[in-house]
Parts: structure tokens; sequence; C-alpha cells
């Protein structure tokens, strides 16, 4: 018998036909088929496909960084439906792909640390800067040979490609804080401001800018750590977790909110209800476009990299291990390919407010270049990269007593 | 022999997707609640430190007692604006009240996430009241903004129009001749309210009631959204567990005592309650 036969004597052509015993039998099973096709029909819904329908490019990442034209084009071209899922944040991607996310993502996004821990966790594979010509305009502190965030230390193959930076600069109100002010994370915690503050509502980075201010604050920031290693926000000693929680309860009260999303900080700025907040400087020059088209008269400023340090993160495209090698892989670097071309990142630039790791200073203005950071890249390398929390346990107990304080 | 298999099957295919989509996912949640996590990894180490940590934590204990006030606020308080509105409805509504109380289902074709984000740019510093009171020359009102008045007034706003359907399809059932009885006996409108209507009913008010309090409780986008600094609720705690910080465990526990709560709510009620006086059935005693 061939594994895939139907196993059924009743059906047979030698079977007898009319046997009592044999009907019986005939209408349980067609009662067990019907309900067994029922309860697969109601609950094919719920059942994860265990890989990518055909002609689909599944994508998990910000959804700022979404352009429907270019995917349009895309689509158009290699014949793929292409399915954003979004996330606000690192660990949320992370724990999704944790979850089986390799088998129902083929691209993800993600920044600072976190790609390297992916690869580690062979949740992301290897790419082909070769079969990407775009990432030969990567400005060259992105390049494979100088950013080691994207690379195999053991095979020295990369499996990112960098395409957006920043930093977890604070964006001020310049005509209501003054400068001398806004180039110190204590800002975010001075009462002379009270009520017209606002932070993200992420925890890992609120912890961790809060944390550099508190070992600046107890000295540790440049002295011999415990893991023998220099300073990372994102690996705090207890006594050092035991100041955030007490400058982040002494906060809440400064604070109008925490922002979900970038809209609500933009409004929140725009209309003067928050005078300063960190954020990746992409509601700072959304606010200065707004400007320029007077739609609005406050002056915004950004502090980069505030005197105390700052983060920063670099945004990248990456390839699931889900995806094989092949042509599943080529359609993956074809669309990485074509969002990191210079007249895309330029598109991305302006439509998210972010700087690019690709260098468009041939397609941008004298102001553009300045205010998109194109001749500051090399300021990267004062910053703090996104990172995991050391102790994710630890820090979580930190943020909930402060939220319940 | 058809009666014999259809009621198998009519039961049997239910009972299947209760266990398959409830059951089944309740138990690995209680599973996972006795294990823990480190850093993003589950570990299989059978152990009651989630449930340790909640009960001496502080702060998730805060959490469940602000949802618990929170849940009963929003509950009465929709359950004390539907019950007008449902027997003005019923009163008044004449042959348009099944339409009028379908208006009340209108916000459902929209998402949550929508209905609560526009509620945020009514309520916020930008919104339409402070918007208007600002424009006159007021100061705005800050305890609508980013505050836990601004989450119950969101919950409400949620969770409203299925109070009002429930008290509505509860006095659509309700016999009116009662009360005319009840005046022709020489009570007063009050008296045959309170002693007619309001009993008949209140096992669809408290049907209601249980149907608002208990996704209050575990509320998660109005808090988050319009809650502010200090507004943050049971759910929306649990969720960071399952999202941002993964801590899956912890999370899992703090689910199963959410469970446990709303079962104890509601067996709370049900024993204050005669629900026999109410015409309930439903244990099976006629």
């Amino acid at each position: 018998m061939k594994p895939h036969e139907p196993h059924s004597d009743a059906a047979s052509p030698a079977a007898p036909a009319a046997a009592p015993a044999a009907s019986s039998v005939d209408r349980r099973q067609a009662l067990k088929v019907m309900a067994a096709g029922a309860l697969a029909t109601v609950a094919a819904p719920y059942i994860r496909p265990a890989s990518a329908a055909p002609g689909q490019l599944r994508a998990l990442m910000w959804e700022g960084y979404l352009l429907p034209d270019v995917i349009a084009g895309f689509e158009e071209t290699h014949k793929v439906k292409f399915a954003p899922t979004f996330f606000d944040g690192n660990s949320e991607a992370y724990n999704k792909l944790r979850v089986g996310g390799t088998k129902d993502f083929d691209l993800v996004q993600a920044d600072g640390f976190w790609p390297s821990l992916y690869f580690r966790e062979k949740l992301i594979r290897t790419v082909d800067y070769a079969k990407m010509p775009s990432t030969q305009h990567l400005f060259p502190v992105f390049k494979p040979d100088q950013y080691k965030l994207l690379t195999d230390e053991k095979t020295g193959v990369q499996f990112g490609v960098p395409f957006c930076w920043g930093s977890y600069g604070t964006t001020y109100n310049a005509d209501q804080v003054p400068a001398e002010k806004a180039a110190s994370i204590e800002l975010l915690f001075d009462p002379a401001f009270g009520g017209r503050l606002s932070t993200s509502a992420r925890f890992e980075e609120n912890i961790a800018l809060t944390g550099i201010l508190v070992a600046s604050r107890m000295g540790t920031i440049d002295k011999p750590r415990p893991d023998g290693k220099s300073f990372n926000p994102y690996v705090l000693t207890d006594a050092e977790l035991e100041g955030v929680e007490k400058l982040l309860i002494e906060q809440k009260k400064l604070l109008l909110t925490r922002y979900q999303d970038n809209a609500t900080l933009e409004q929140l700025l725009a209309s003067g209800a928050v005078v300063a907040a960190p954020e990746f400087a992409q509601v700072y020059r959304l606010l200065l476009a707004k400007k320029a088209k007077g739609e609005i008269d406050t002056t915004f400023a950004h502090t980069l990299v505030p005197k105390e340090g700052g983060l920063g993160w670099v945004d990248t495209w990456l390839v699931s291990s889900g995806v094989p090698d092949g042509a599943g892989l080529d359609v993956c670097q074809s669309f990485i390919d074509l969002m990191t071309t210079p007249e895309t990142m330029k598109k991305i630039a302006l439509a998210s407010g972010c700087s690019t790791t690709i260098d468009i200073r041939s397609l941008s203005t004298p102001e553009e270049q300045k205010l998109y950071l194109m001749d500051r890249t090399g300021e990267l390398s004062k910053m703090y990269m996104f990172d995991q929390p050391s102790s994710t346990e630890k820090w979580e107990r930190v943020w909930s007593r402060m939220q319940a304080a | 022999m058809k009666r014999r298999f259809a009621g198998p099957l009519l039961l049997g295919i239910p009972t299947a997707f209760l266990l398959a989509l409830f059951v089944l996912p309740l138990v690995s949640m209680v599973v996972l609640s006795f294990w823990r996590t480190e850093n993003y990894h589950i570990v299989q180490d059978w152990n009651l430190g989630n449930y340790i940590t909640l009960a001496t934590g502080g702060a998730y204990v805060t959490f469940l007692i602000r949802s618990l006030v929170m849940a009963s606020i929003v509950s009465m308080v929709s359950v004390v604006i539907a019950w007008p509105v449902s027997y003005a409805i019923i009163l008044y509504g004449g042959r348009y009240r099944l339409l009028f109380t379908l208006a009340f289902a209108v916000p459902f074709l929209t998402g949550e996430v929508l209905r609560v984000i526009a509620l945020q740019g009514l309520l916020g510093p930008l919104g339409l009241i402070n918007g208007v009171l600002m424009s006159l020359g007021a100061a705005p009102l800050r305890f609508i903004m980013y505050t836990n008045v601004a989450s119950a007034i969101g919950l409400v706003y949620l969770y409203l129009p299925i109070v009002v359907t429930v008290i509505y399809l509860s006095l659509l059932n309700f016999d009116a001749r009662l009360i005319d009885a009840a005046k022709i006996f020489g009570a007063s409108p009050a008296r045959a309210f309170f002693e007619v209507t309001w009993p008949l009913n209140l096992f669809g008010t408290l049907i209601g009631f249980a149907l608002c309090f208990i996704p209050c409780l575990s509320a998660t986008l109005a808090p988050r959204f319009l809650g502010g600094p200090n507004g943050t609720l049971y759910g929306m705690a649990m969720a960071q567990q399952f999202g941002e910080s993964g801590t899956w465990a912890l999370g899992a526990a703090m689910g199963v005592v959410l469970f446990l709560t709303s079962i104890l709510a509601v067996l709370a009620v049900c024993l204050k309650v005669d629900l026999r006086r109410t015409g309930f059935t439903g244990l099976g005693r006629g």
C-alpha cells in the first residue's frame, strides 16, 4: 500500500455493498470526516503557517520605514506580495523571533548590538554584500571593515545591512529651554520643567539613559567595572539600578506622559504642552520641516549626545534563518538592495526623519546635509549602542516598582 | 438516529473548540507560571518564585488593586448610564428601538486602538475639550490629560455599548404588564421600579456589569494611551511581561492571578444576589 492511498475496505469495489454493518460504519465515518472537516475549517485561520506562503515576502519591521510606493514597485517587478508586521522595540521583535518567528518572517529589522545577539542564537543568517550593490554607498564608518557589529568575528561574514542611524538625544523647545540645560541628561529630571517633560514608554532606554546619569553622579562611569569591560549602560550594577529606580520615581511627577509613538510626541511638542523629550531626532526633523513650511512658529533644537554620554542606534536589515539559500535569499537581498539605494534612502530620511548610513549627499541640499548629520557620522563612536539589558528580570522589577510608586 | 448523533456533534464541536482554544492555553499558562525566565529564555525549573514575586513585590499588588478599583468604578458608572438609556429606548424607542440599540454598536465597527487614539486626541492637550477651553481663555482641564480619570473615561466609552445592549435585551424580555399590575395595586412608579423592574432585570444588569468589569480588569490600551505616568494598570503591566521585558513566566503567573480574581469577583456577586429571584434558571433549577 502506498502511503497516501486511502485505507477503506468499505470503499473497495470488492467489499459487500449493502451489509447493515457496513452502512453503520459509513455513517460513523462520514460523521467523523464531517466533524474533522468542520473543526479544521474553523481552526484553520488560527493555525500558524509553518512556512512562507508562495510569493510572499514577510518582514518584521518598524512601521516608520514603510515606503508603499517603493514596495509596490518591488512587488510588481518580483511578483511577490510584501507582508509587513510591525514592532516597537528590539526586545519585542526578539521575543517574536524566539517563539518560532524565524518561520514566520523572511526579513527582520534590529539595531545596536541586537543583530549580533540574533546571529549568535541562529535567528538570522548571513548575507552577501556582493549581491547588494547599494552597500557600496555606505558611509565609510558603516562599511564592514569599520563597523564591526554586523560581522561574525569567527568567519568574517556579514549578517546585516545598516540603513539608518541616530542617537536617543533630547529634542527641546529652544524658546523655553536654555541650550546649556539641554546639553545634559539632568534636564529630564529638572523640577523647573515639571509637567512639561515627556519620555518614551520604552523601558530599556529609559533605564539605560538614567543609568548614564546615575553612573556619572556616582562617579562609577569611568571606574573599573565588575565585568572588567568599559561602562555599558545596559550592564548596570545593583547600586546603580537602585539609583536609577529612585531617579525614575522622582521623574514621574515631572512627566506629562510617556509617549507611545512619534506622532503623539510631535503633537505634544508642537502644541507647547511638552518642552523637552528624549527621542531619535526623527520628531525634531519633522518639526523643523513644519517650521520651514510655516506651520509652526516654535524653534526646536536637538542635543545629539548629552555631556554625560548618550545612547546610539544603527537600524539594520537582517534576513531570518528560516530563509534558505536560493530564490528566497535572492528576493530578500534584492529587497534590501532596493531599500538601501541612495534614492530610496533619501525618501526614507524625509519620511521618517532619520539619518542614513548610505551617503545621499549628492541628492541633498546643504541644509539637508547639516540637518541629517551627513558629515557627523563619526559621532556615532561616542555613543553607547542599544543593547540587551544584563538582566531583564531585574530591569523589569525596577520599571514595575517605578510604575507602581 | 439523527437525534442520537446530532446532539453529540453539535455539542462536541464547541466543546472541542473550547478545549483547544481556551482550556489548553490556560493549562499551558498555568504550567509556564511555575517555570522562570532568564534573559528572554524560559527555564523549565519548577518553582513558586513568580507567585512569591507577585505576592511580595508590592508593585503587582498595587497594579491589581488599582485595576479592581478602576474596573468597579467603570462598571458601576456604565450601569448607571446604561440603565436610563436602555429604559428610555424600551419605553420611547417604538419601532426604532432596535436601531437605537444598534447605533451604540457603531463604534465597534472600528478597532479598539483607533477608538482609544481618537479619545486621546479628544482629551489631550490639543484635544477638542481643552482646545475649546483654551480658545475661550480658560485653563485646560489637566485631570483629563494622561490621568486615571482619562483612562476611566476611555474604558466607559469602550464598554458602555456592551452594558447598554445587555440591559436592553434584559428589558426587552421583561413583561411590562407587571409594572401596570404593581401600579394598579397602588405602587408608586418608583416603588414599582425598585420592587418589580429592577429585581426582575437584575440578572441582566449583573451580566452587563460582569461583561464590563472583566475586560476592564485586564485593560491594556486605555491606560497605555490615556493613563499617563501614574496610570499603569494590571493588564498593562501583564502585557509588558509578554512584550518588551520578555518575562513570560511572571506574566503567566499574573494571568493566572487575574483569571482567579475574575472568577472570585463573579462568584462574590453571585453569592450576594438571589439569582432565582431574578428569574435565572441557568443552574438547572426551575
